[in-house]
Protein backbone atom coordinates (compact mmCIF):
# COMPACT_ATOMS: atom_id res chain seq x y z
CA UNK A 1 0.00 0.00 0.00
CA UNK A 2 1.45 3.09 -0.95
CA UNK A 3 1.42 6.48 1.13
CA UNK A 4 -1.35 8.10 -1.22
CA UNK A 5 -3.47 5.06 -0.72
CA UNK A 6 -3.19 5.54 3.09
CA UNK A 7 -3.69 8.42 2.68
CA UNK A 8 -7.33 8.63 1.03
CA UNK A 9 -7.70 5.70 3.41
CA UNK A 10 -7.31 7.41 6.57
CA UNK A 11 -8.86 10.44 5.24
CA UNK A 12 -11.87 8.92 4.37
CA UNK A 13 -12.02 7.35 7.66
CA UNK A 14 -11.64 10.31 9.74
CA UNK A 15 -14.52 12.01 7.45
CA UNK A 16 -17.11 9.41 8.23
CA UNK A 17 -15.94 9.34 11.87
CA UNK A 18 -16.24 13.20 12.30
CA UNK A 19 -20.00 12.79 9.88
CA UNK A 20 -21.21 10.27 12.49
CA UNK A 21 -19.93 12.59 15.49
CA UNK A 22 -21.94 15.83 14.08
CA UNK A 23 -24.81 13.08 13.76
CA UNK A 24 -24.50 11.93 16.90
CA UNK A 25 -24.15 15.69 18.58
CA UNK A 26 -27.96 16.54 16.69
CA UNK A 27 -29.46 13.42 17.95
CA UNK A 28 -28.39 14.31 20.91
CA UNK A 29 -29.97 18.06 20.88
CA UNK A 30 -32.97 15.91 20.46
CA UNK A 31 -32.72 16.93 15.89
CA UNK A 32 -33.69 14.05 13.96
CA UNK A 33 -31.03 12.80 11.49
CA UNK A 34 -31.89 9.28 9.40
CA UNK A 35 -29.53 6.38 10.36
CA UNK A 36 -29.61 5.73 6.96
CA UNK A 37 -27.23 9.10 5.71
CA UNK A 38 -24.35 7.61 8.28
CA UNK A 39 -24.92 4.36 6.54
CA UNK A 40 -24.67 5.53 3.15
CA UNK A 41 -21.93 8.02 3.87
CA UNK A 42 -19.71 5.29 5.38
CA UNK A 43 -20.61 3.32 2.24
CA UNK A 44 -19.56 5.88 0.05
CA UNK A 45 -16.31 5.54 1.89
CA UNK A 46 -15.76 2.40 1.84
CA UNK A 47 -16.54 2.34 -2.12
CA UNK A 48 -13.83 4.69 -2.37
CA UNK A 49 -11.28 3.40 -0.38
CA UNK A 50 -11.99 -0.48 -2.04
CA UNK A 51 -11.87 1.69 -5.66
CA UNK A 52 -8.36 3.03 -4.54
CA UNK A 53 -6.65 0.09 -2.38
CA UNK A 54 -7.97 -3.21 -3.63
CA UNK A 55 -5.67 -4.09 -6.58
CA UNK A 56 -7.94 -4.92 -9.02
CA UNK A 57 -5.16 -5.45 -11.29
CA UNK A 58 -4.37 -8.57 -10.57
CA UNK A 59 -7.92 -10.06 -11.02
CA UNK A 60 -8.65 -8.04 -14.29
CA UNK A 61 -6.92 -6.98 -17.18
CA UNK A 62 -4.96 -3.62 -16.48
CA UNK A 63 -7.79 -1.22 -18.09
CA UNK A 64 -10.68 -2.83 -17.01
CA UNK A 65 -9.12 -2.63 -13.56
CA UNK A 66 -8.90 1.30 -14.17
CA UNK A 67 -12.59 1.42 -15.22
CA UNK A 68 -13.49 -0.50 -11.91
CA UNK A 69 -11.50 2.24 -10.03
CA UNK A 70 -13.33 4.89 -11.97
CA UNK A 71 -16.37 4.07 -11.58
CA UNK A 72 -16.39 3.33 -8.06
CA UNK A 73 -14.41 6.12 -7.09
CA UNK A 74 -15.87 8.64 -9.70
CA UNK A 75 -19.22 7.86 -10.08
CA UNK A 76 -20.61 5.72 -6.87
CA UNK A 77 -18.88 6.84 -4.19
CA UNK A 78 -19.79 10.31 -4.70
CA UNK A 79 -23.13 9.87 -5.51
CA UNK A 80 -23.03 7.66 -1.84
CA UNK A 81 -21.52 10.70 -0.08
CA UNK A 82 -24.25 13.54 -1.53
CA UNK A 83 -27.24 11.07 -0.64
CA UNK A 84 -25.66 12.04 2.78
CA UNK A 85 -26.16 15.64 2.90
CA UNK A 86 -22.67 16.37 4.24
CA UNK A 87 -22.93 20.51 3.80
CA UNK A 88 -26.95 20.62 5.58
CA UNK A 89 -25.49 17.99 8.30
CA UNK A 90 -22.44 20.50 9.11
CA UNK A 91 -23.92 23.96 8.57
CA UNK A 92 -26.30 22.58 11.42
CA UNK A 93 -23.36 20.82 14.13
CA UNK A 94 -20.38 23.77 13.83
CA UNK A 95 -20.15 26.38 15.85
CA UNK A 96 -22.14 29.91 14.85
CA UNK A 97 -18.42 31.40 13.81
CA UNK A 98 -18.06 28.70 11.64
CA UNK A 99 -21.26 28.49 10.08
CA UNK A 100 -20.92 32.47 9.66
CA UNK A 101 -17.98 31.60 7.92
CA UNK A 102 -19.50 28.35 5.62
CA UNK A 103 -22.20 30.52 4.31
CA UNK A 104 -20.50 33.04 3.27
CA UNK A 105 -18.15 30.98 1.47
CA UNK A 106 -21.64 29.08 -0.18
CA UNK A 107 -22.41 32.87 -1.30
CA UNK A 108 -18.64 33.80 -3.16
CA UNK A 109 -18.67 34.05 -6.74
CA UNK A 110 -16.62 31.41 -7.62
CA UNK A 111 -18.55 28.35 -5.44
CA UNK A 112 -21.65 29.41 -6.93
CA UNK A 113 -20.22 29.27 -10.67
CA UNK A 114 -18.51 25.36 -9.59
CA UNK A 115 -22.12 24.41 -7.97
CA UNK A 116 -23.45 25.53 -11.65
CA UNK A 117 -25.10 22.23 -13.24
CA UNK A 118 -23.36 22.51 -16.23
CA UNK A 119 -20.31 23.79 -15.06
CA UNK A 120 -20.08 21.27 -12.60
CA UNK A 121 -20.64 18.56 -15.57
CA UNK A 122 -18.30 20.06 -17.88
CA UNK A 123 -15.05 19.85 -15.18
CA UNK A 124 -16.70 16.32 -14.45
CA UNK A 125 -17.09 14.85 -17.48
CA UNK A 126 -14.89 17.25 -19.31
CA UNK A 127 -12.23 16.15 -17.19
CA UNK A 128 -12.86 12.78 -18.07
CA UNK A 129 -12.64 13.34 -22.03
CA UNK A 130 -9.22 14.84 -21.10
CA UNK A 131 -8.17 11.97 -19.36
CA UNK A 132 -8.98 9.40 -22.31
CA UNK A 133 -8.50 11.44 -25.30
CA UNK A 134 -5.49 13.81 -24.07
CA UNK A 135 -1.50 12.42 -24.18
CA UNK A 136 -1.15 11.84 -20.80
CA UNK A 137 2.14 10.66 -19.26
CA UNK A 138 1.98 6.94 -19.09
CA UNK A 139 0.65 5.34 -15.32
CA UNK A 140 -1.75 8.44 -15.00
CA UNK A 141 -4.51 5.88 -15.17
CA UNK A 142 -3.46 3.83 -12.28
CA UNK A 143 -2.18 7.04 -9.66
CA UNK A 144 -4.23 7.13 -6.57
CA UNK A 145 -4.21 10.95 -7.07
CA UNK A 146 -5.91 10.44 -10.13
CA UNK A 147 -8.95 8.58 -8.42
CA UNK A 148 -8.97 11.50 -5.54
CA UNK A 149 -9.55 13.75 -8.63
CA UNK A 150 -12.03 11.93 -10.36
CA UNK A 151 -13.91 11.59 -6.62
CA UNK A 152 -13.94 15.06 -6.47
CA UNK A 153 -14.97 16.16 -9.65
CA UNK A 154 -18.01 13.53 -9.24
CA UNK A 155 -18.81 14.18 -6.06
CA UNK A 156 -18.91 18.42 -7.09
CA UNK A 157 -21.36 17.05 -9.88
CA UNK A 158 -23.79 14.84 -7.77
CA UNK A 159 -23.71 17.91 -5.57
CA UNK A 160 -25.03 20.39 -8.13
CA UNK A 161 -27.38 18.14 -10.12
CA UNK A 162 -29.14 16.76 -7.04
CA UNK A 163 -29.02 19.84 -5.34
CA UNK A 164 -29.89 17.92 -1.91
CA UNK A 165 -28.51 20.01 0.21
CA UNK A 166 -28.71 24.32 0.75
CA UNK A 167 -28.08 26.04 -2.32
CA UNK A 168 -28.43 29.47 -2.50
CA UNK A 169 -30.48 30.04 -6.29
CA UNK A 170 -30.84 26.17 -6.33
CA UNK A 171 -31.30 25.68 -10.23
CA UNK A 172 -34.68 24.24 -10.97
CA UNK A 173 -35.12 20.75 -12.28
CA UNK A 174 -35.24 21.24 -15.91
CA UNK A 175 -31.49 22.48 -15.64
CA UNK A 176 -30.88 20.20 -13.39
CA UNK A 177 -32.13 17.02 -15.38
CA UNK A 178 -30.96 18.12 -18.77
CA UNK A 179 -27.92 18.42 -17.19
CA UNK A 180 -27.71 15.01 -16.42
CA UNK A 181 -29.00 13.81 -19.73
CA UNK A 182 -26.22 15.72 -21.60
CA UNK A 183 -23.75 14.41 -19.04
CA UNK A 184 -25.33 10.72 -19.24
CA UNK A 185 -24.73 10.57 -23.14
CA UNK A 186 -21.22 12.43 -23.27
CA UNK A 187 -20.35 9.61 -21.10
CA UNK A 188 -21.88 7.00 -23.13
CA UNK A 189 -20.56 8.18 -26.16
CA UNK A 190 -17.00 8.36 -24.85
CA UNK A 191 -17.41 4.85 -23.43
CA UNK A 192 -18.35 3.39 -26.93
CA UNK A 193 -15.58 4.95 -28.27
CA UNK A 194 -13.22 3.03 -25.96
CA UNK A 195 -14.39 -0.12 -27.27
CA UNK A 196 -12.27 1.22 -30.92
CA UNK A 197 -9.58 3.06 -29.70
CA UNK A 198 -7.84 3.25 -25.93
CA UNK A 199 -5.96 6.65 -24.58
CA UNK A 200 -3.47 7.88 -26.88
CA UNK A 201 -0.26 6.59 -26.02
CA UNK A 202 -1.27 3.27 -24.25
CA UNK A 203 -1.39 0.03 -25.86
CA UNK A 204 -4.13 -1.77 -23.74
CA UNK A 205 -5.09 -5.07 -26.06
CA UNK A 206 -8.69 -5.22 -27.76
CA UNK A 207 -10.02 -7.70 -25.35
CA UNK A 208 -9.31 -5.50 -22.25
CA UNK A 209 -10.77 -2.36 -24.28
CA UNK A 210 -13.88 -4.18 -24.90
CA UNK A 211 -14.16 -5.06 -21.95
CA UNK A 212 -13.76 -1.54 -19.95
CA UNK A 213 -15.59 0.28 -22.46
CA UNK A 214 -19.10 -1.87 -21.94
CA UNK A 215 -18.12 -2.21 -17.52
CA UNK A 216 -18.12 2.09 -18.29
CA UNK A 217 -21.00 1.91 -20.61
CA UNK A 218 -23.39 -0.19 -18.55
CA UNK A 219 -21.99 0.90 -15.00
CA UNK A 220 -22.40 4.66 -16.00
CA UNK A 221 -25.82 3.51 -16.71
CA UNK A 222 -26.82 2.27 -13.58
CA UNK A 223 -25.24 5.15 -11.89
CA UNK A 224 -27.31 7.55 -13.93
CA UNK A 225 -30.45 5.86 -13.18
CA UNK A 226 -29.60 6.18 -9.70
CA UNK A 227 -29.45 9.62 -9.89
CA UNK A 228 -32.39 10.12 -12.18
CA UNK A 229 -34.44 8.12 -9.29
CA UNK A 230 -33.07 10.24 -6.50
CA UNK A 231 -34.01 13.87 -8.87
CA UNK A 232 -37.53 12.24 -9.88
CA UNK A 233 -38.55 11.10 -6.31
CA UNK A 234 -37.84 15.31 -5.21
CA UNK A 235 -40.12 16.09 -7.71
CA UNK A 236 -42.95 13.24 -6.46
CA UNK A 237 -42.59 14.47 -2.90
CA UNK A 238 -42.65 18.25 -3.95
CA UNK A 239 -45.96 17.73 -6.28
CA UNK A 240 -47.44 15.79 -3.18
CA UNK A 241 -46.49 18.77 -0.90
CA UNK A 242 -48.23 21.10 -3.36
CA UNK A 243 -51.17 18.80 -4.02
CA UNK A 244 -51.78 18.14 -0.20
CA UNK A 245 -51.97 22.36 -0.09
CA UNK A 246 -54.50 22.26 -2.49
CA UNK A 247 -56.57 19.89 -1.54
CA UNK A 248 -56.29 21.30 2.39
CA UNK A 249 -57.37 24.80 1.45
CA UNK A 250 -60.04 23.28 -1.50
CA UNK A 251 -61.82 20.24 -0.82
CA UNK A 252 -61.92 18.69 -4.29
CA UNK A 253 -65.97 17.18 -5.14
CA UNK A 254 -64.39 13.95 -5.64
CA UNK A 255 -63.60 13.66 -1.52
CA UNK A 256 -65.75 16.37 -0.11
CA UNK A 257 -68.56 14.48 2.51
CA UNK A 258 -71.72 14.16 0.79
CA UNK A 259 -74.12 17.14 1.66
CA UNK A 260 -77.42 15.85 0.34
CA UNK A 261 -80.12 15.29 2.79
CA UNK A 262 -80.36 11.47 3.49
CA UNK A 263 -83.39 10.02 3.16
CA UNK A 264 -85.41 9.13 5.88
CA UNK A 265 -85.21 5.69 6.85
CA UNK A 266 -88.37 3.61 6.10
CA UNK A 267 -90.79 3.38 8.83
CA UNK A 268 -91.16 0.51 10.97
CA UNK A 269 -93.84 -2.09 10.08
CA UNK B 1 -40.45 24.07 -10.08
CA UNK B 2 -44.03 25.57 -9.88
CA UNK B 3 -46.22 22.63 -8.61
CA UNK B 4 -48.70 21.80 -11.42
CA UNK B 5 -52.67 21.84 -11.24
CA UNK B 6 -54.08 19.18 -9.44
CA UNK B 7 -56.07 17.55 -11.54
CA UNK B 8 -58.77 17.46 -8.95
CA UNK B 9 -61.51 18.41 -12.21
CA UNK B 10 -60.95 15.29 -14.41
CA UNK B 11 -58.73 13.22 -16.02
CA UNK B 12 -55.32 14.92 -17.29
CA UNK B 13 -55.18 13.53 -21.10
CA UNK B 14 -51.97 15.60 -21.89
CA UNK B 15 -50.16 14.95 -18.85
CA UNK B 16 -50.96 11.10 -19.06
CA UNK B 17 -50.25 10.97 -22.99
CA UNK B 18 -46.85 12.43 -22.25
CA UNK B 19 -46.45 9.87 -18.78
CA UNK B 20 -47.26 6.98 -21.74
CA UNK B 21 -44.36 8.55 -24.16
CA UNK B 22 -41.20 8.36 -21.88
CA UNK B 23 -42.46 4.99 -20.58
CA UNK B 24 -43.02 3.73 -24.35
CA UNK B 25 -39.13 5.62 -25.05
CA UNK B 26 -37.87 3.35 -22.45
CA UNK B 27 -39.64 0.31 -23.30
CA UNK B 28 -38.54 0.10 -26.75
CA UNK B 29 -34.81 1.03 -25.64
CA UNK B 30 -34.99 -1.95 -23.10
CA UNK B 31 -36.20 -4.26 -25.62
CA UNK B 32 -33.27 -3.09 -27.93
CA UNK B 33 -30.68 -3.64 -25.69
CA UNK B 34 -31.50 -6.45 -24.39
CA UNK B 35 -33.36 -8.85 -26.92
CA UNK B 36 -31.09 -7.54 -30.22
CA UNK B 37 -27.73 -6.41 -28.22
CA UNK B 38 -27.63 -8.92 -25.23
CA UNK B 39 -29.64 -12.20 -26.53
CA UNK B 40 -29.53 -12.61 -29.86
CA UNK B 41 -26.09 -10.46 -30.40
CA UNK B 42 -27.70 -9.11 -33.86
CA UNK B 43 -26.69 -5.75 -33.12
CA UNK B 44 -23.38 -4.79 -32.45
CA UNK B 45 -21.98 -2.26 -29.58
CA UNK B 46 -19.30 -0.84 -31.89
CA UNK B 47 -19.38 -0.65 -36.08
CA UNK B 48 -16.89 0.90 -37.30
CA UNK B 49 -18.95 2.72 -40.02
CA UNK B 50 -20.81 4.79 -37.47
CA UNK B 51 -20.25 8.68 -38.06
CA UNK B 52 -19.57 10.47 -35.19
CA UNK B 53 -22.99 12.01 -35.30
CA UNK B 54 -24.21 8.20 -35.01
CA UNK B 55 -22.15 8.05 -31.68
CA UNK B 56 -23.87 11.31 -30.09
CA UNK B 57 -27.13 10.37 -31.33
CA UNK B 58 -26.82 6.83 -29.69
CA UNK B 59 -25.65 8.30 -26.68
CA UNK B 60 -28.58 10.57 -25.95
CA UNK B 61 -30.90 7.75 -26.88
CA UNK B 62 -29.49 5.82 -24.64
CA UNK B 63 -29.38 7.70 -21.64
CA UNK B 64 -32.63 9.62 -22.44
CA UNK B 65 -34.69 6.34 -22.57
CA UNK B 66 -33.33 5.53 -19.39
CA UNK B 67 -34.00 8.62 -17.90
CA UNK B 68 -37.06 9.28 -19.35
CA UNK B 69 -38.68 5.63 -18.03
CA UNK B 70 -37.72 6.95 -14.58
CA UNK B 71 -39.33 10.22 -14.98
CA UNK B 72 -42.35 8.40 -16.88
CA UNK B 73 -42.67 5.90 -14.20
CA UNK B 74 -42.53 8.52 -11.48
CA UNK B 75 -45.13 10.38 -13.68
CA UNK B 76 -47.61 7.57 -13.49
CA UNK B 77 -47.51 7.35 -9.54
CA UNK B 78 -48.32 11.26 -9.74
CA UNK B 79 -51.36 10.59 -12.14
CA UNK B 80 -52.42 7.93 -10.21
CA UNK B 81 -52.12 9.93 -7.14
CA UNK B 82 -54.16 12.96 -8.18
CA UNK B 83 -56.93 10.87 -10.26
CA UNK B 84 -55.83 12.41 -13.40
CA UNK B 85 -54.61 9.14 -15.38
CA UNK B 86 -56.64 8.63 -18.37
CA UNK B 87 -55.84 5.15 -19.51
CA UNK B 88 -56.69 5.13 -23.40
CA UNK B 89 -54.27 8.53 -23.07
CA UNK B 90 -51.45 6.89 -21.27
CA UNK B 91 -51.25 3.68 -23.68
CA UNK B 92 -51.48 5.63 -26.73
CA UNK B 93 -48.09 7.51 -25.22
CA UNK B 94 -46.51 4.34 -24.51
CA UNK B 95 -47.79 3.22 -28.33
CA UNK B 96 -46.27 5.89 -29.96
CA UNK B 97 -43.31 6.04 -27.95
CA UNK B 98 -42.64 2.78 -28.73
CA UNK B 99 -42.91 3.85 -32.65
CA UNK B 100 -41.59 6.62 -33.11
CA UNK B 101 -38.14 5.25 -31.40
CA UNK B 102 -38.06 2.23 -33.71
CA UNK B 103 -38.80 4.21 -36.42
CA UNK B 104 -36.28 6.84 -35.47
CA UNK B 105 -33.43 3.83 -35.02
CA UNK B 106 -34.57 2.14 -37.77
CA UNK B 107 -34.37 4.98 -40.16
CA UNK B 108 -32.25 7.24 -39.18
CA UNK B 109 -29.86 5.71 -36.67
CA UNK B 110 -29.50 2.49 -38.42
CA UNK B 111 -29.39 3.63 -42.14
CA UNK B 112 -28.60 7.49 -42.40
CA UNK B 113 -26.26 7.93 -39.52
CA UNK B 114 -25.28 3.84 -40.17
CA UNK B 115 -25.08 2.99 -35.84
CA UNK B 116 -24.92 -0.51 -37.27
CA UNK B 117 -27.17 -2.79 -39.11
CA UNK B 118 -30.37 -5.03 -37.61
CA UNK B 119 -28.60 -8.17 -38.52
CA UNK B 120 -25.21 -9.12 -40.00
CA UNK B 121 -24.14 -11.20 -42.71
CA UNK B 122 -27.71 -11.07 -44.41
CA UNK B 123 -29.37 -8.99 -46.82
CA UNK B 124 -30.62 -6.78 -44.22
CA UNK B 125 -33.56 -5.36 -46.33
CA UNK B 126 -36.52 -7.81 -45.22
CA UNK B 127 -35.60 -6.95 -41.44
CA UNK B 128 -35.56 -3.59 -41.97
CA UNK B 129 -38.84 -3.63 -43.84
CA UNK B 130 -39.91 -5.31 -41.15
CA UNK B 131 -38.72 -3.25 -38.10
CA UNK B 132 -40.47 -0.02 -39.47
CA UNK B 133 -43.33 -1.88 -40.79
CA UNK B 134 -43.61 -2.72 -36.94
CA UNK B 135 -42.57 0.80 -36.17
CA UNK B 136 -45.64 2.43 -38.04
CA UNK B 137 -47.63 -0.22 -36.65
CA UNK B 138 -47.42 0.91 -33.08
CA UNK B 139 -47.81 4.76 -34.20
CA UNK B 140 -51.30 3.98 -35.85
CA UNK B 141 -52.55 2.46 -32.96
CA UNK B 142 -51.02 5.02 -30.60
CA UNK B 143 -52.72 7.31 -32.74
CA UNK B 144 -56.03 5.18 -32.81
CA UNK B 145 -55.79 5.20 -28.58
CA UNK B 146 -55.52 8.73 -28.95
CA UNK B 147 -58.86 9.53 -30.77
CA UNK B 148 -60.51 6.79 -28.49
CA UNK B 149 -58.78 9.34 -25.39
CA UNK B 150 -60.54 12.60 -26.76
CA UNK B 151 -63.63 10.53 -26.96
CA UNK B 152 -63.12 9.49 -22.86
CA UNK B 153 -61.89 12.23 -22.41
CA UNK B 154 -65.14 14.59 -23.51
CA UNK B 155 -67.72 11.89 -21.87
CA UNK B 156 -65.96 12.66 -18.40
CA UNK B 157 -66.45 16.11 -18.75
CA UNK B 158 -69.98 15.89 -20.17
CA UNK B 159 -70.32 13.14 -17.19
CA UNK B 160 -68.67 15.79 -14.71
CA UNK B 161 -70.98 18.65 -15.75
CA UNK B 162 -74.26 16.60 -15.34
CA UNK B 163 -76.21 17.37 -12.30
Amino acid sequence: MTAAVAAVAVSAALCCALYTYAAGLLRRRGDTWARGRDAVCWLGGAVLVCSVAVPWGSYLPPFTAHTVAHLGAGMVAPLLVVLARPVTLALRTVPVAVRRGLVALTGTGAVRFLVLPPVAAVIDVGGLWLLYRAPLPAGVHHSPLLYAHLFTAGTLFAFSVLALDPLRHRPGLPLRAGTLLAAAAAHSVLARSLWAAGPPGTAYTAADLHLASQLMYYGGDLVEIAAAVVMAHQWYRAEGRALYRYRRRTPSPVTAPVTAPVPPPPPAP
Amino acid sequence: MPPSPPGAGGPLSGRSLVGGLLVGLGVAAFVDETVFHQLLHWHHFYDRSTSDVGLVSDGFFHAGSWLATVAGLFLYADLRRRGGLLRPAWWSGVCLGIGGFQLYDGTIQHKVLRLHQIRYGVDPAPYDWTWNVIAVLFLAAGAALWLRARRARAKAHAGGARP
